[in-house]
């Protein structure tokens, strides 16, 4: 594999809810609809168990992008949604504080069908880490 | 009801150092036409951890399966990995898999390299590679950290809904009831009975719809344990196989119903032509199959006669596929953007049946069928396309890329013309004469929306909804305990909408007759070495009585410490980070889980 790592490539988690955004990743592969390798998907019951500091960790490992895929307010777990939107608001303050560009996550909700709009996300999301070369990283 | 794991158990094959063995699956070229799964298998080996990784055509298979439980013996693995389609149909395949072979189940990762790498990165293999091996290496990564679980059991209620009062919903309550559940049967429209009220004779032994429904119908109603709530819908779920808990508007009031399991019963829509398409709502004279049958069961044979705006009928010209097996570039998408590129199977037999009716009943009609291709692929369909012939019907073959067109006719006869490139007669250009034209219109899929959300089910790229698996698990969805019968799964007709309602009603059974159903045991254990009893996580936790301060003795003193009940506990997490000592994890999917997901992901290879 080393003459793929020669450049290196970013690396972008899609971090996905078993209920909606992970079926709605399948139901793109289903659609055989193409999107960048560089996208790295984590299935997760609910985001709600993430703290603050797991996403600033994840930049601090090398991970140049996270798109954070919730079931929005459909979640299958009351109150889980809300907790995750408030946790996510800390880290992205955290972000700021740290010199890291908040961009770098983003949050979106995706149904197990919403393969468009999925697909729209990763490609925003490759072009933002694309365009600021990987120094997406405030120093 | 139901056992609190002491969470410090850990049983055998838990607390051993992890031997990892990673099983790479080609899925008959599904995946190995892109991804390199040798060099995945490759770089697997290299893995902390990892005694053993392999390659077979089909992991799922009986081959594929044994390898592990062979490895599992020979080489005392105590952990698996299998990359290979989405663990939303094979993960629990796996888990048996370890099972068989003596180890816990839940001490298996599944990594998805077909729906999340193979198919949707067809012109980058390179990358393809590289990303299905990190994702291997975050599911080894993992692995390393699971613990042996035990499914949590709860009482299951021995009660179930079925969505959708047609033949199916019908067939599936009579099943249900007769092994011993009782049933809750919501129907939105006024009556029982679906799409078949609108039918009259149905292929293939020409029984009248009505008195197919009639004698499911009474059955029904004359069954203490089927309860039918008509003119009725479902506004929301919750809860999960075993105990659903449904709410029901009927009669402008909302009642709450409790069952174990739900099964869909919708049934499809049938196509409604495009303005224009084939003359469609431009000539009073161009209707639909649908249409058509009722104009049938109207007329009686005593007017000897079949008419269409008050003239009579003298030839009838059926065109086929209207609204299905669409092709991108020839056909126009619908109203909600798609094309319908299925077959919707039932159209053509019924169509045949259409036609052999009015050679029968009005014998100085012509019947002119033009079609793409005949499908009467059902046992005893066939009769119905050589009955046709030997009555006269006159057959017409078009190609998907010259689509007939219709006009109006210039001189006095019939009103319509048909014209069509008849590669029957190697390519001529007919002109057929027609007072009436019928589009043979398929199925489509139901605007489900408002099911689909509240249940979280998936849709197949056609638009119906989805099964585990075509051929594994055909009428079980992704949602543990909502099943499928008949057509809202796709175009069937009567006979195998039974057949799928029979199977719904089997698999329903087997998922709740022993009173109780296994959840997954991903649920919070608070560690009661770290647990300083703030009580921080009960605050956050939104499902009531799952966790409790209880008392423990430790070295001679009472503490006070946060107990998870697990039948009672979502498996959410919202506790997770609430806790200052992070002395509470969900079981499977603990934060250092995640945390080595992401380190391998990071990792280079
Ligand atoms: C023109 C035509 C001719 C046909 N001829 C034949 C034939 O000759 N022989 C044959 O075997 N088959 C024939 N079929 C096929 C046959 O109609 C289907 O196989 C059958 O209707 C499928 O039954 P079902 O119960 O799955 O769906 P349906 O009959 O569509 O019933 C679904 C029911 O669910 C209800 N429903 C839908 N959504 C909801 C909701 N959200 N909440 C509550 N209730 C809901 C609907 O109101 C309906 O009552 C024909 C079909 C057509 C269109």
């Amino acid at each position: 594999m080393s003459e793929v790592q020669q450049a290196r490539r970013p690396k972008i988690l899609l971090l996905a809810t078993t209920a909606c955004a992970y079926p709605g990743a399948d139901y793109v592969g289903q659609i055989h609809s193409e999107y960048s390798t560089d996208t790295y998907i984590i299935r997760v019951p609910a985001l709600a168990v993430f703290p603050p500091e797991f996403y600033l960790r994840c930049f601090q490992k090398g991970i140049d992008g996270i798109i954070a895929m919730s079931c929005g307010h459909e979640c299958p777990y009351p109150g889980a949604y809300e907790r995750f939107a408030e946790r996510i608001g800390r880290a992205q303050e955290l972000m700021k504080r740290q010199g890291l560009d908040a961009r770098r996550l983003r949050t979106t909700a995706i149904c197990t069908v919403c393969g468009r709009a999925f697909l729209k996300e990763v490609q925003d999301m490759v072009q933002r880490v694309a365009q600021s070369g990987g120094q997406l990283v405030g120093k | 009801m139901s056992k609190v794991n002491p969470p410090n158990e850990k049983p055998a094959n838990g607390n051993q150092q992890p031997k990892v063995g990673v099983y790479v699956c080609r899925c008959g070229g599904n995946i190995s036409d892109v991804v390199s799964v040798e060099k995945v298998a490759e770089a697997a080996g290299q893995m902390p951890d990892v005694v053993v990784a392999r390659q077979n055509t089909f992991m799922c298979s009986h081959p594929g399966q044994q390898m592990i439980v062979d490895d599992i013996a020979k080489l005392g693995l105590n952990r698996v990995v299998v990359a290979a389609c989405s663990p939303r149909l094979h993960e629990l395949t796996f888990r048996k898999t370890l099972v068989r072979a003596g180890l816990n189940a839940y001490l298996f990762e599944h990594a998805n390299i077909r729906e999340q790498v193979s198919w949707v990165s067809k012109s980058d293999p390179e990358g393809a590679t590289a990303k299905a091996t990190r994702l291997v290496g975050a599911a080894v990564a993992k692995v390393r950290l699971s613990r042996p679980l035990d499914p949590i059991k709860v009482d299951a209620t021995r009660q179930v809904l079925i969505i959708g009062g047609g033949v199916s919903g019908l067939r599936c309550a009579r099943d249900l009831s007769q092994s011993g559940f009782r049933v809750v049967l919501v129907e939105q429209s006024a009556a029982l009975g679906g799409r078949l009220t609108e039918l009259g004779r149905l292929y293939p032994v020409q029984v009248e719809a009505r008195e197919v429904l009639h004698s499911l119908i009474s059955e029904v109603s004359r069954d203490a344990a089927i309860q039918v709530l008509t003119s009725a819908e479902v506004t929301a779920v919750s809860g999960s196989i075993g105990n659903f808990s449904v709410a029901v508007r009927c009669a402008q009031q909302e009642t709450t119903i409790h069952v174990g399991a739900i099964v869909l019963a919708t049934g499809f829509d049938t196509y409604e032509p495009l303005p224009g398409e084939y003359g469609y709502a431009e000539f009073p004279e161009v209707i639909t199959l649908p249409q058509f049958v009722r104009l049938l069961e109207k007329q009686g044979p005593s007017d000897g006669q079949l008419q269409r705006n008050g003239r009579p009928v003298k030839n009838v010209c059926l065109v086929h596929c209207v609204g299905s097996r669409q092709i991108e570039g020839i056909h126009q998408p619908g109203p909600d953007g798609r094309l319908h590129e299925y077959c919707s199977r039932f159209c053509c037999t019924a169509a045949l049946q259409a036609a052999n009716e009015i050679r029968a009943r009005f014998p100085a009609v012509n019947v002119f069928d033009v079609y793409r291709d005949i499908r009467t692929y059902g046992r005893g369909h066939e009769s119905y396309y050589e009955q046709a012939s030997k009555q006269g019907v006159i057959f017409f073959r078009f190609l998907a890329e010259q689509l007939p067109q219709i006009r109006r006719a210039d001189a006095d006869g019939s009103a319509l013309v048909v014209q069509v490139k008849d590669t029957l007669t190697w390519g001529e250009d007919l002109e057929i004469p027609a007072d009436l034209v019928v589009l043979v219109t398929g199925a489509v899929p139901r605007d489900l929306s408002r099911l689909i959300d509240m249940l979280k089910l998936s849709r197949s790229p056609d638009g119906f909804l989805q099964e585990v698996h075509p051929k594994l698990r055909p009428v079980e969805t992704a949602v543990s305990g909502v099943f499928l019968a008949g057509g809202c799964q796709a175009p069937m007709d009567v006979g195998e909408s039974c057949t799928a309602a029979s199977a719904a009603a089997a698999r329903v059974s087997a998922a709740l007759l022993k009173g109780y159903v296994e959840l997954e045991p991903f649920a919070a254990v608070a560690d009661p070495a770290l647990c300083t009893g703030t009580g921080a996580c009960i605050e956050v936790c939104q499902h009531q009585r799952a966790i409790s301060l209880v008392d423990v003795m430790a070295d001679g003193v009472t503490l006070r410490r946060a107990q998870v009940n697990p039948a009672l506990c979502g498996g959410c997490g919202m506790c997770v980070p609430a806790c200052p000592h992070g002395a509470i994890q969900v079981d499977g999917w603990r934060l250092e889980q995640f945390e080595a997901m992401v380190d391998a992901i990071a990792a280079d290879y």
